[in-house]
């Protein structure tokens, strides 16, 4: 049960009563019975709660940044109206709104009510509880009561990068058959025999062919097609730490995890080579595997990648590059470019990828990338104080440590993607071009 | 969002009403008592326009002890032979009381619409209602005559045979003296002339005085009060002396309750949640640059130039060489040298500034720092 704003208010109006009665002592314990009666009456009268029967439907999945409507029907089998308010309680970072709504549903009839959702992070947004304030007829009291009404939307991420698909596209098509290469040259294979027309080389013609066919046939080359590429996620430590500014809003001020951006990039990179024909590979790993996609068909792969990426958080704990190796190696048997999206952390790497790098790399093409902070190198264009310098300095240091380790896995024969946020999932997308168009997958 | 704003603003009105309705409540007591203005009518200690304690004053100024009683029984034993016992129409009677005050010792003044008077004046007669208001004595009586004019009115009597009339009103007189048994006794029909608010009117204030003070000891039946109240004021002291508690009505008191049980129950409407408290697992807030600034911080409070100069010098030697042609792995002289014949400038300043010594103090430090850039930017532009 609860009590309304009324009951107080009809008590203090009979301190009114109590100052002007000739016996005020008896007007109190008149006062108190007839509230007391009143209340009674009205939690008697009011619309039963206990039978309410709720229904939920609308989205179960949202892009971060958007908003999703969830509908609630609610259904009163009792025989009176229920009247009051609702509160439809979810996760605070579901930013659900209205916070509560007035709820009137005459008996044995039901009516919808919307919740708009408006996620502030990725990940499973669960609603905890309905709660409904039934009030009687004399709006004293009411009635109260919580149900659980399950339902989850999944809140998955924002893939901003995908504005920078179709001038990757645009580079792609110019390397795939659509422009047949009418020169052999690497990352080729054959493609086809046509005939020649005028202006083709006639350095692709291939005379054998144009013997048998008594006209004149030139070949045609495209690139490789269904080449492997595996995405490894590393989501360990390193992975949470925030950087740049937060491109969805509500997110907090410090920035947006460096695993939403790696997300980014590797979703801009799935896109781009599922395009290309390869096919695509996802795993997650910290010290146990968090998510994994694989042998996803072309056409599912973007969604059932988001949909693995969604719930992943970053753990706080040192990744193990052994076992993260030890899973790639287990998985991609045939030769793939493994794209490892970490950060080029001097003393992690060395301690844990480095000693294990050299399996992976005499198997498989390896490329590690990392997103930069760009607080880091505003830091180190500080100048004319001392504390600037200071901060200078130590922002140089981290950066040198940053070139020595990308030397150290240059010289194992790594592409090394080390750029800003904003720029990391388009440079990834132009390194796995340039990979492709030499023919390196 | 919209659903919420309105339902703020009808919030803010009920608390504001709320509140309101409580300031009400606790200034209506207040209100009240302005209107009440003392109740206590004709008590010589009471110091409002109804009371008499301007009399009093007088009286005891002019010698006369007043004694203030609130029962006929206390009055009884309070009279003697030379007092005058004041019976005014706020004085509390029953008939057997109105008895023994008429066989009390002394005189007696009987002012206003008293009951019983056929008990407490045997021989006057009312005569009917008239209307009080200033009147000349147009009689005899030395009270009434050094008087003058005075508030009378009320009522009208006619007296016993051998008895005084004053003031004539309608087909009687307004005050009536007579004698009988060995007591004086006089009756006049209003008594608004003894109150504070009419004393200092025409002659009443000598009519009072004339009448109430004509025996060295006036026996003054107020009417009876609180028992507090009635104690330590004997001789006619005001109401100062009474305490904050006093002053508040027992009503208000029992309000306060009532207030608080309203309070309670409002309490209990805002204190219910609509649901429970939804917790979330919220991921950890760490901002990736946070061991840089540290570090930072470190280098500073440690005054650590040399380290922080190793730093630039390595980051600038980092990007000169490919700029200059060499291998990631040239030494810093080998930059400094190469630098020196790209820009022209002399080989010896340039390798102190590459890999000289650590600068001495801050300022060589920031000077540093701005060397190095003017380097790069001279070897980028060149």
């Amino acid at each position: 049960m609860a009590l309304t704003g009324r009951a107080g208010l009809l008590a203090a109006l009979a301190a009114i009563v109590v100052l002007l009665a000739p016996e005020p002592g008896l007007v109190v314990l008149a006062a108190a019975l007839v509230l007391a009666v009143l209340v009674t009456a009205d939690l008697l009268l009011a619309g039963a709660v206990r039978g309410l029967r709720f229904q939920r439907d609308g989205e179960r999945r949202v892009r971060l940044g958007q908003s999703a409507t969830i509908g609630l029907v609610v259904d009163n089998p009792g025989a009176r109206r229920v009247r009051g308010v609702l509160r439809d309680a979810w996760q605070p970072s579901a930013a659900a709104a209205p916070r509560r709504v007035t709820l009137d549903v005459p008996a044995h009839e039901r009516r919808r009510l919307v919740t708009t959702l408006t996620p502030t992070r990725r990940g499973d947004r669960e609603a905890v509880a309905v709660t409904v304030r039934s009030v009687g007829p004399l709006g004293l009291a009411a009635r109260q009561r919580t149900f659980h009404v399950p339902w989850t939307v999944r809140v998955l991420p924002p893939f901003l990068s995908r504005r920078h698909l179709p001038a990757r596209l645009a580079r792609l098509r110019e390397l795939d058959g659509r422009h047949p290469a009418l020169v052999r040259g690497q990352g080729t294979e054959f493609d086809s025999l046509r005939e020649y027309v005028v202006g083709d080389d006639v350095r692709s013609i291939d005379w054998r062919a144009s013997a048998r066919r008594s006209d004149v046939v030139v070949r045609t080359w495209r690139p490789e097609r269904d080449r492997r590429v595996l995405i490894v996620l590393d989501t360990g430590r390193t992975s949470a730490g925030r950087v740049g500014e937060a491109p969805v809003p509500g997110s907090g001020p410090s920035g947006w995890p460096r695993l939403d951006w790696s997300m980014d990039a590797a979703l801009l990179l799935a896109a781009l080579a599922a395009r290309a024909g390869d096919r695509v590979d996802f795993l997650a790993y910290d010290r146990a595997v968090r998510a994994q996609v694989s042998g996803a068909s072309r056409t599912e792969l973007l969604s059932s990648l988001v949909d693995a990426m969604a719930p992943i958080e970053a753990e706080l704990v040192e990744a193990d590059a052994a076992g993260m190796v030890a899973a790639v190696l287990s998985r991609a048997r045939r030769r793939c470019l493994v794209v490892l999206l970490t950060d080029l952390n001097a003393t992690a790497m060395e301690e844990g990828l480095l000693p294990v790098l050299p399996s992976l790399s005499s198997r498989h093409t390896v490329v590690v990338a990392s997103v930069a902070d760009p607080r880091v190198a505003g830091m180190a264009a500080g100048r004319g104080t001392s504390e600037a310098v200071y901060d200078a300095a130590a922002a140089e240091r981290l950066r040198g440590e940053r070139r020595g380790i990308t030397a150290v896995l240059r010289r194992h024969g790594v592409e090394v993607v080390d750029a800003l946020p904003e720029d990391v999932a388009p440079a990834l997308a132009d390194a796995y071009l340039a990979l492709k168009a030499a023919g390196r997958l | 969002m919209t659903a919420t704003t309105p339902g703020r603003a009808r919030q803010a009105a009920w608390v504001t009403s709320l509140v309101v309705l409580v300031l009400v409540t606790a200034a209506l007591p207040v209100l009240l008592m302005g209107g009440q203005a003392g109740g206590r009518s004709l008590d010589p200690a009471d110091t409002s326009l109804n009371g008499s304690a301007a009399l009093a004053r007088l009286l005891q100024a002019h010698g006369v002890q007043v004694v203030r009683v609130e029962t006929p029984s206390a009055a009884v034993s309070a009279a003697g032979p030379f007092t005058l016992l004041l019976v005014t129409e706020a004085s509390l009677l029953d008939r057997g009381a109105a008895g023994r005050l008429a066989v009390a010792f002394g005189d007696r003044l009987v002012v206003g619409s008293v009951p019983y008077l056929d008990v407490l004046a045997s021989g006057v007669r009312r005569q009917g209602p008239v209307r009080a208001r200033s009147r000349a004595p147009e009689c005899t009586l030395n009270e009434a005559v050094r008087a003058g004019a005075a508030y009378t009115g009320g009522t009208s009597f006619t007296g016993p045979p051998g008895s005084t009339g004053c003031y004539p009103a309608g087909d009687g007189r307004s005050l009536v003296r007579y004698t009988a048994d060995g007591h004086t006794v006089t009756v006049l029909g209003d008594a608004s002339f003894m109150t504070n608010l009419r004393l200092a009117e025409d002659g009443n204030a000598a009519l009072a005085l004339n009448l109430a003070g004509s025996r060295p000891k006036l026996v003054w039946l107020a009417e009876p009060g609180d028992p507090d109240e009635a104690g330590g004021s004997g001789d006619g002291t005001d109401g100062q002396a009474r305490s904050l508690g006093d002053l508040v009505p027992g009503g208000v008191k029992w309000a306060v309750l009532q207030l608080a049980v309203a309070v309670a129950l409002a309490a209990l409407w805002r204190g219910r949640r609509l649901g429970p408290v939804v917790a979330e697992r919220l991921p950890v807030v760490v901002r990736a640059a946070e061991t840089v600034e540290g570090r930072g911080r470190l280098y500073r409070s440690r005054r650590a130039r040399d380290r922080a100069a190793l730093a630039l010098r390595a980051a600038a030697a980092d990007r000169l060489a490919p700029r200059l042609g060499l291998p990631r792995t040239a030494t810093p002289e080998e930059v400094a040298v190469a630098a020196a014949t790209r820009t022209g400038r002399a080989p010896e300043p340039l390798l102190a500034l590459l890999c000289g010594p650590s600068p001495g103090d801050d300022t060589a430090l920031v000077a540093l720092a701005a060397h190095l850039d003017t380097l790069e930017r001279q070897v980028r532009d060149s």
